[in-house]
């Protein structure tokens, strides 16, 4: 892990990145503390622009949106983390044993995760959710879980092929080592950068499609979320009747996160595949042969 | 001695890191003379494929060309602008690069492949083209109504020959060849640098050949540059680096060479 | 060709996936499976529609098997059943309407967004490090990770509300008559430009790192270099050799972009009220009109199939090594 976290260190998107998303949680964690009021109840009037009292305004039925915002950054990390996590985990296990276990394994699995690539993710959900009616943050979590993991599992088991004829793999099997083993402590290890990359973007992925789901009207109405506020003002009409705050404010949100997760992987990307990095070395260059130190 | 075709004069190439720089190629001087095989060896990474690329210029960020000079019959390659050096690449260098399998495009037919060079330099339009390709195609000995397939529908060593007509389209002053053959079996590898050495005497163009085989560098040069580490250690021609080898770095890699090849090429010195 | 027909045999399951799920998912709710997919309809339904109804959904009396080659049967004639919320139109003519608006919509988007993005992302991988590279990638990074709805509700503000440059909703100016007239067709691109705008902003990103990332990893290739050594021109050597190869992966990566088009263009519609299969979709949802959401997945699946295989075609014909085969 040394090096990846030095690496990391050293990538300016991975450190912005990181910032952003530790003062997200660090804000989330410490919402009690940062407001008095209750983000779920009415504590002012109805659409008051943001002022000394409501840092944010409030909402259409006087609730603080500033309060509504942190404690959505809760539901908003839990959620994606937590389907994040979940999505992570089976792409990976399915990608792994399909990859290593080749054969009709691979076959049946393959098969089918190239069928739920090609049927229309959002859509599916939908779907579901709607038959489950209103979806509270863990539904969601455990239906995006489980719907979204193909992709992973896709990339994972590529990944696994080409490490799976290396030396170190075909001399544990000479050594008999049991195949979960394998699996687990052979080649899990070499693909934890592919793995990092389908993490982040699966956090993003889920916090996009809770906040879009809410948004279309299929969550809970009681949760306090950065999607069940884009549906409340949507639903008030808060552009029209210019409450503007109660509409860009879990808007802003929403994309500032999504940026800061998008920094990491793209960090993370850069450090796996190193002909994609430019960084010092490129800047060095440059300076060499604009000195007149060199040419090509 | 007459005036040398390729002159290469204390050339020294980095390749930039993060904070400190490689030295690919320290120092190297050398010359080729026209009609000339000139063959540099040594193991991977001691900088001879370097010095190829920089004789086309072809080298991209990081590597870096801190000093010396590179003269084709006493014009400075390093000097030209960017119009001259599109002009200067294949009409005057031509190059064939080490992986047979890679150096054609995969995705435009033979035809096209040699139509883009011939239409560059000297301005022709497709019958034209395609007279010249079926020409050069029957030189290296493939039925030239096969212009129109593409790359993946001939073997590894018709991709290498197609390279080498496409090389000799324009018919270049010199031929820069970077382990032609490293990928293709040893029956073919013979076949083709035999093609080369008779096309070499009907054209007369000289060839810059770089490998880590010594011995098949042996029999096909006449002057032969070994280098280790960026530095160029002994330059000879072929019988004396065979014969008396000079430098400690020689004499190490030719004791690396089993037996029974040595015993040929004993033959091959001696005639 | 096979390989074409292998696809379209892959292609059949997965729809018939889809149904699978839209078959099973009421009769797995807890409850009673008719009660729950048409009791939003409440007294309206007659007797007789309600028995049509449960026929098309496959709720006859028999074995499971039977319920299910039933729905099957009809949707393989055709018959998604009957809107419940514009009962009685059935769901095909609801969606199919729907359909063109959002295909015009979407499939403009993808155009336009692919092509930008793929010249944007061979641009910035031929200038690798240069300012302009820079610009697009961190541009890019903006633009991918920020949601659909965010990006929809950012620019109506601005452009729609702020600016007050554009409507802010409906595909034309409803006070006009759909024809084939001067002025209904620059109403229409008129209120087609926020959307349009919205969905090129969340793709076109995506495209361009595809584009550059896969032709950034081919510009050490052997013939990209040979192509230099050549001495052919800058424009000939990136877009013949380098562009021209690396557009495969970046085609086949289109194939699993199409199900993220389809979610924004979703979004968008319903931000900007434009009469597509979102805004229809959102409708059912909030009038829990399962007909209307069980067939647009149907419906959706399809979309996402032929999309699917237009890439699979595409691919073929650029890659020559999969022609003959």
């Amino acid at each position: 892990m040394g090096p990846l976290v030095r690496s990391l260190i050293r990538n300016r998107k991975a450190v912005v990145g990181l910032i952003i998303i530790a003062l997200i949680v660090l804000i989330a964690l410490a919402a009690p503390l940062l407001t008095e009021y209750n983000p779920a109840s009415r504590v002012g009037r109805p659409h008051q622009p943001p002022s000394a009292d409501h840092w944010l305004g409030t909402t259409r039925i006087g609730q603080d949106v500033f309060s509504r915002l942190i404690h959505g950054a809760r539901t908003s990390l839990a959620v994606g983390f937590g389907a994040g996590l979940l999505i992570t985990v089976l792409g990976t296990a399915l990608g792994i044993i399909a990859g290593y276990r080749g054969g009709k394994t691979d076959e049946v699995i393959s098969f089918f995760t190239n069928m739920v690539l090609v049927v229309p993710n959002l859509p599916l959900l939908l779907v579901l959710a709607a038959f489950i009616g209103q979806a509270s943050p863990l539904v969601i979590a455990i239906i995006l879980g489980f719907t979204s993991w193909a992709w992973g599992a896709r990339v994972t088991r590529a990944e696994t092929l080409s490490v799976k004829h290396k030396d170190f793999i075909k001399s544990a099997e000479m050594m008999g080592e049991p195949r979960w083993r394998i699996m687990t402590f052979e080649i899990f290890p070499n693909l934890i950068s592919i793995v990092g990359i389908n993490f982040i973007g699966s956090v993003i992925f889920a916090i996009i499609t809770e906040a879009t789901l809410e948004f279309l009207g299929l969550g809970d109405p009681k949760t306090v979320s950065w999607g069940m506020m884009l549906y409340n003002a949507q639903k008030a009409s808060a552009l029209s009747v210019g409450a503007w705050w109660d509409i860009l404010t879990p808007c802003f949100a929403l994309a500032i996160l999504g940026i800061g997760l998008s920094l990491l992987n793209f960090a993370v990307d850069e450090i796996a595949n190193p002909r994609l990095r430019t960084g010092n070395r490129l800047s060095r260059w440059t300076a060499l042969i604009r000195s007149g130190e060199g040419r090509l | 001695m007459t005036k040398p075709l390729l002159s290469i004069k204390n050339l020294t190439i980095d390749y930039i890191g993060e904070t400190a720089d490689f030295r690919a190629v320290d120092d190297v001087s050398f010359d080729v003379a026209h009609g000339e095989v000139f063959g540099l060896a040594g193991e991977s990474g001691c900088g001879k494929s370097t010095i190829a690329f920089a004789i086309s210029r072809l080298h991209k960020p990081p590597a870096l060309i801190r000093n010396g000079q590179i003269l084709l019959e006493g014009r400075d390659v390093l000097g030209l602008d960017p119009r001259e050096l599109r002009s200067f690449r294949w009409r005057e260098v031509a190059m064939v690069f080490q992986s047979a399998m890679n150096s054609l495009n995969p995705v435009l037919r033979v035809e096209a492949q040699f139509y883009d060079v011939l239409r560059t330099h000297q301005g022709m339009n497709r019958s034209q083209a395609r007279e010249r390709t079926a020409e050069m195609l029957r030189l290296v000995d493939i039925p030239p109504d096969r212009m129109r397939d593409y790359p993946h529908q001939f073997s590894g060593g018709m991709r290498q020959r197609i390279v080498i007509a496409i090389c000799l389209a324009l018919n270049p002053k010199i031929v820069v060849m970077d382990e032609p053959t490293t990928a293709l079996d040893v029956v073919v590898q013979r076949e083709i640098l035999q093609r080369i050495n008779e096309l070499r005497k009907t054209f007369g163009f000289s060839v810059l050949f770089i490998t880590h085989d010594l011995g098949l560098m042996v029999q096909f040069c006449d002057r032969i540059g070994i280098m280790l580490a960026g530095k160029l250690v002994e330059q000879n021609s072929a019988g004396n680096i065979y014969t008396k080898p000079q430098h400690d770095y020689t004499r190490k890699l030719w004791a690396s060479f089993p037996s029974l090849h040595g015993a040929r090429l004993m033959e091959v010195a001696a005639s | 060709m096979v390989f074409l027909l292998r696809r379209l045999g892959f292609y059949l399951a997965a729809f018939i996936a889809a149904a699978t799920i839209n078959f099973f998912l009421p009769r797995l709710m807890p409850g009673d499976p008719i009660e729950i997919m048409f009791s939003s309809a409440g007294a309206e339904l007659s007797i007789e529609n309600l028995a049509a109804l449960k026929l098309t959904f496959g709720f006859v009396d028999g074995p499971l098997w039977q319920q299910y080659l039933t729905y099957l049967q009809s949707i393989f004639t055709g018959d998604l059943g009957r809107s419940i919320k514009y009962f009685p139109l059935p769901v095909t003519s609801v969606l199919g309407h729907a359909l063109i608006w959002t295909v015009g919509l979407m499939g403009t988007a993808t155009i336009v967004s692919f092509t930008l993005g793929t010249f944007l992302g061979i641009l910035a991988a031929w200038r690798r490090g240069s300012i302009f590279d820079v610009v697009v990638s961190v541009g890019a990074i903006f633009a991918t990770s920020v949601p659909a709805v965010v990006t929809s509700l950012i620019v109506l503000f601005f452009f729609g509300f702020t600016l007050g440059w554009f409507p802010t909703g409906y595909a034309a100016d409803p006070a006009l008559d759909p024809s084939f007239s001067l002025t209904y067709i620059g109403s229409l691109l008129y209120h087609g430009i926020l959307p349009m705008l919205t969905l090129c902003t969340v793709l076109t990103g995506g495209f361009a790192v595809t584009m550059r990332n896969n032709m950034i990893n081919l510009l050490g290739e052997d013939y990209i270099v040979m192509a230099r050594a050549k001495g052919l021109s800058d424009s000939r050597v990136m877009l013949w050799y380098a562009a021209r190869n690396a557009l495969l992966p970046t085609v086949s990566s289109l194939a699993i972009a199409i199900g993220t088009v389809l979610g924004g263009s979703l979004v968008t519609e319903v931000v900007y009220n434009y009469p597509g299969l979102g805004n229809i979709l959102y409708q059912a949802i909030l009038a829990r009109d399962y007909p209307v959401i069980q067939g647009q997945l149907l419906i959706m699946t399809v979309a996402m199939l032929v999309a699917n295989f237009i890439v699979d075609v595409s691919y073929v014909l650029l890659d020559p090594r999969l022609r003959g085969a």
